[in-house]
């Protein structure tokens, strides 16, 4: 019988499940390949030594946080960018629309970087530059009125999408209507709800006219541009084409889409800045996890692994010929103290027993050892938290963070009317805010089966026992934690002591800081969707506050945001815990990259080229 | 028997209403929903987030959204992915054929090895070829999809070379991205997560094949049969074989739902872009209740359905069933 040749192969199969057993290596991550690429890419055509000003950024390497190579001679100047080539991205998450109406995915953002284009982008500082706008409008250059109501910008000259179209101001107009469309489902329409109308003088200027006054009025048209020749009827936005095949004036254009598997982008010949970019192609790589990511990187399958943890660091840096990209992050882990009764949540402003009190507070970030948080559980790449605004164009200079101080967190309680009971846990005697004998005991939540943060909540309760404040961990699944009013969320009904999580923040800090200290914001019965968790309410905070959301001068702007975080410092409604890295790896064969936390990788891509 | 078959169809239908309600509810249950995404995004305010829920009309109580559903789906509209606001079968079908393209792969040669090695296991009943083949379907039966693929992939994809330089075969996708399109980069893409999948549910159908013909071996037709000075092959093959793989049948009528729904682990591992992923990623993790309805409903209606024609087929296959 056949049974011969199946035997065969049946031992042939019990052998290889042997030699996998002896693999040398059988913790490595596993490979998901494709075979190597079969030809090397047409050999790139010398090109012009472009101008002085394009040089990419290989001058400012990025890798100040990694400790030199031993052995490696620096390479001396960068070599002329050579045209051509192809780079393939690898992202552990599925795009789900490429309509940045219809999408918040930062996955969704990767993507449309390459593709999409707005009138003004941010560089790594934090600072605006023009994009499609020949300058960035101000009270200065006469672009924005007195009141900040008109927002006049001008198109640079001839620009053409990658279909070669031209781009003009009836296209911003639609882009208005379409976010403005109901019943569509388009995600936010914050900002561009106070727009008047965009009025259209000539093709090239664009005079946006807000019926209210909006403080963060040059964030909006960034990367969301849309050809009204390529899309369709707003109201049928879900419909379109354009989601699954976007067209814009960004340096590449969309070739091909396969759902979970990968993306292709080429160059788009109609790219406002000629002989750029300078490569052919970038692919994005679909993969199912983070793990299949990081062994195509090491194995050189994938040129930049996008949106790497702490705990990739010591393969990362294990691995020959790959970068780390790790700008700090925007935004942070913090602790959320609760100032309100957390009782009785028909009065949001009744004060909390214990937290009400400023030295107490104060007190428990003294006794918290961010550093020591840092360095066990982040591999030692983050950095402390300060306050609000810790990056960027609205950073506020002056703070310092405070310091891990036991003796002064201790004698902080002692003022405040706390004493140690017999068993080192605090009670009261003679505090303000809670009647004598009551336990200095508080509850600590966090969202449930994310170990970073329940390994943290370990180490901030060793510490508080040390200075005599005992915490007990009650967590929740974070849909539970982040839900609604009506779903019972405890931090919007401010049923809980501490709470942690992470919140990012946007380009703008505007909208941040009034859901964080806004009075008017405390989440209520009648306010079902306040996001000021630690029932902060202050009225000199509440009148600087409206007085930035007045102010067209970015400037004056930024002070008072940061006179609204000293003051949040000072009080410690939140404790900043640390301020990870915006982390991306790259293969080194990849020239010009430059990390930007305020936008995504390919935020610089017309100047990527290949070594 | 075309009474019986309407009668079943008939019976058929409140079963799938009330399993739709079920996993309509359950669904609804579940915290977060296709808008917890959005909860942390500094960009979204309260308000965008109350009108989201409107638009989407995730604001209407549960029965009400069942209602909708159900009216739709009569009319043949699946809904619109929350997520991605297509419709859901839009979805569906893309990574469809994707999935069946594997899984019929794997089911095919998974019964082309599995019925002879069953035969030759039952008729050399204690050999050593039957004691490896009972092995082998205990192996493929207890040994985890995902420690097999990440084996075979660490073998065949990182260890063993191509003669050209690169890997012998690739460890994730459908073909090699930007290539053109060839019939031997689909073959090799397909071999180690149809192996897998082949591999696994080998163990079920050979201890099942073994079983059977063991049963019937034993009949008093077989002995006769041999009685009269028939050769093995042609008893084994004419006499035994047909009433052998009832059982086995059995096990493939409930299998076949499964192909369509997708292997999720399989397709994880392999970065195979189909419905497990689909269900997995898109449906569970984010709350996309059109197209988890959509998966779950298909698969439900594919599990009655099978069952209805595996009872047919027995039927066939055995004259002492009879429907009337």
């Amino acid at each position: 019988m056949r049974s011969k040749f199946q035997m065969l192969g049946i031992i042939a199969l019990l052998a290889f499940i042997l030699v996998a057993c002896a693999a040398p290596t059988p913790t490595a991550v596993p490979a998901t390949a494709v075979p190597a690429p079969t030809k090397a890419p047409a050999a790139a055509e010398p090109t012009k030594a472009p101008a002085a000003t394009t040089a990419p950024a290989a001058t400012k390497a990025p890798e100040a946080t990694k400790p030199p190579a031993p052995t490696t001679v620096p390479t001396p100047a960068a070599p002329a960018p050579k045209r051509g080539g192809k780079v393939t991205m690898a992202v552990w998450q599925s795009p789900i629309t490429l309509n940045t109406l219809l999408g918040t995915q930062t996955v969704m953002d990767e993507v449309l970087v390459f593709l999409q284009e707005g009138l003004s982008k941010v560089e790594p500082d934090g600072k605006r530059v023009p994009a499609l706008a020949k300058e960035i409008p101000t009270v200065q250059n006469g672009g924005v009125s007195a009141d900040g109501k008109t927002v006049t910008w001008k198109l640079k000259e001839g620009l053409v999408y990658s279909d070669g179209k031209p781009v003009t101001c009836a296209d911003f107009q639609f882009t208005l209507q379409a976010w403005m469309t109901p019943g569509v489902g388009v995600v936010s329409t914050t900002g561009y709800q106070d727009v008047d109308k965009v009025d259209c003088p000539d093709p090239n200027t664009i005079v946006i006219r807000f019926k209210n006054f909006y403080a963060p009025y040059l964030t909006l048209f960034g990367n969301d541009l849309l050809p009204k020749h390529a899309t369709g009827d707003p109201k049928d936005m879900t419909k379109w084409e354009f989601n699954r095949k976007p067209i814009g004036t960004g340096p590449f254009k969309l070739d091909e889409w396969v759902a979970d598997s990968h993306i292709v982008l080429s160059r788009n010949p109609n790219y406002r800045e000629k002989d750029k970019p300078y490569l052919d192609q970038v692919v994005i790589r679909i993969v199912p996890s983070s793990e299949v990511a990081m062994q195509l990187l090491s194995s050189g399958e994938v040129d930049i692994m996008w949106n790497n943890t702490e705990a990739d660091f010591p393969l990362l840096e294990k691995m020959t010929g790959v970068k780390i990209s790790d700008p700090l992050q925007i935004g942070g882990e913090r602790l959320f103290l609760n100032m309100a009764e957390n009782k009785d949540p028909s009065d949001p402003k009744k004060p909390h027993p214990i937290l009400s009190d400023v030295k107490v507070r104060q007190a428990i970030e003294y006794g918290i050892n961010k550093q020591r948080i840092i360095d066990k559980l982040l591999f030692g790449k983050a950095k402390p938290g300060t306050n609000e605004i810790n990056a960027g164009f609205f950073q506020c200079a002056d703070f310092k963070p405070r310091g891990y101080d036991v003796a002064q967190a201790k004698k902080l309680l002692d003022e405040a009317g706390w004493v140690p009971g017999s068993d080192g846990i605090r009670v009261a005697k003679g505090s303000k805010t809670a009647p004598d004998g009551t336990r200095l005991r508080l509850k600590y939540s966090t969202t449930s089966g994310n170990k970073l943060r329940e390994d943290s909540q370990v180490l901030v309760v060793e510490d508080m026992k040390a200075i005599g404040v005992e915490l007990y961990i009650e967590n929740a699944p974070s849909s539970v934690v982040i839900g609604s009013w009506d779903g019972g969320s405890p931090r919007r009904h401010g049923n809980f002591d501490i709470i942690m999580y992470t919140t990012n923040a946007s380009i703008d800090p505007h909208g941040q800081m009034l859901n964080l200290f806004y009075s008017k914001n405390i989440p209520s019965e009648t306010n079902k969707g306040g996001v000021n968790y630690t029932r902060f309410n202050d009225p000199q905070v509440d009148s600087l506050l409206d007085k930035a959301g007045a102010e067209p001068d970015i400037n004056k702007r930024r002070d008072l945001y940061c006179q609204v975080a000293k003051i949040g410092q000072e009080t410690t409604n939140m404790i900043y815990l640390y301020q990870r890295l915006d982390m991306d790896s790259y293969r080194d064969r990849l020239l010009g990259w430059v990390p930007n936390a305020w936008d995504n990788n390919g935020w610089n891509a017309d100047l990527w080229s290949l070594k | 028997m075309t009474q019986y078959i309407i009668r079943r169809i008939i019976q058929a239908l409140p079963l799938l209403l009330v399993i739709s309600f079920v996993v309509f509810t359950l669904m609804n249950l579940i915290p977060g929903g296709p808008l917890a995404a959005y909860e942390n995004n500094p960009n979204i305010t309260p308000e965008d987030l109350e009108r989201l829920k409107k638009e989407l009309g995730l604001d209407a109580p549960i029965h009400e959204r069942y209602l909708n559903w159900l009216w739709s789906v009569l009319r043949g509209d699946w809904g619109i992915s929350l997520v991605t606001r297509r419709p859901a079968l839009t979805e569906i079908m893309e990574r469809l054929p994707n999935t069946l393209y594997l899984s019929l792969t794997a089911f095919f040669f998974a019964l082309l090895i599995s019925i002879p090695i069953g035969i030759v296991s039952a008729t050399r009943q204690y050999s050593w070829f039957d004691h490896l083949a009972t092995t082998i379907a205990f192996l493929g039966q207890s040994m985890p999809v995902f420690w097999l693929g990440l084996i075979l992939i660490i073998v065949f994809n990182a260890t063993l070379k191509h003669p050209n330089g690169g890997p012998l075969l690739p460890g994730g996708g459908m073909y090699t991205i930007g290539a053109d399109f060839s019939f031997e980069d689909r073959i090799t893409h397909l071999i180690l997560p149809a192996s897998v999948l082949t591999f696994f549910s080998l163990g079920t159908h050979i201890r099942y094949m073994r079983a059977g013909m063991l049963d019937v071996l034993h009949q008093d037709y077989i002995r006769t049969a041999f009685a009269k000075g028939l050769r093995e092959r042609g008893v084994l093959l004419r006499h035994a074989l047909k009433n052998s793989v009832l059982p086995l049948i059995t096990i493939i009528g409930l299998e076949i739902p499964g192909l369509f729904a997708g292997a999720v682990i399989t397709e994880t591992i392999f970065a195979w872009p189909g419905m497990g992923r689909l269900f997995f990623a898109q449906g569970i993790e984010r709350g996309d209740y059109a197209v988890m309805m959509g998966i779950l409903m298909m698969s439900a209606t594919l599990i009655v359905a099978f069952g209805l024609i595996t009872d047919i087929v027995y039927g066939f296959l055995d004259p002492r069933i009879r429907f009337d």
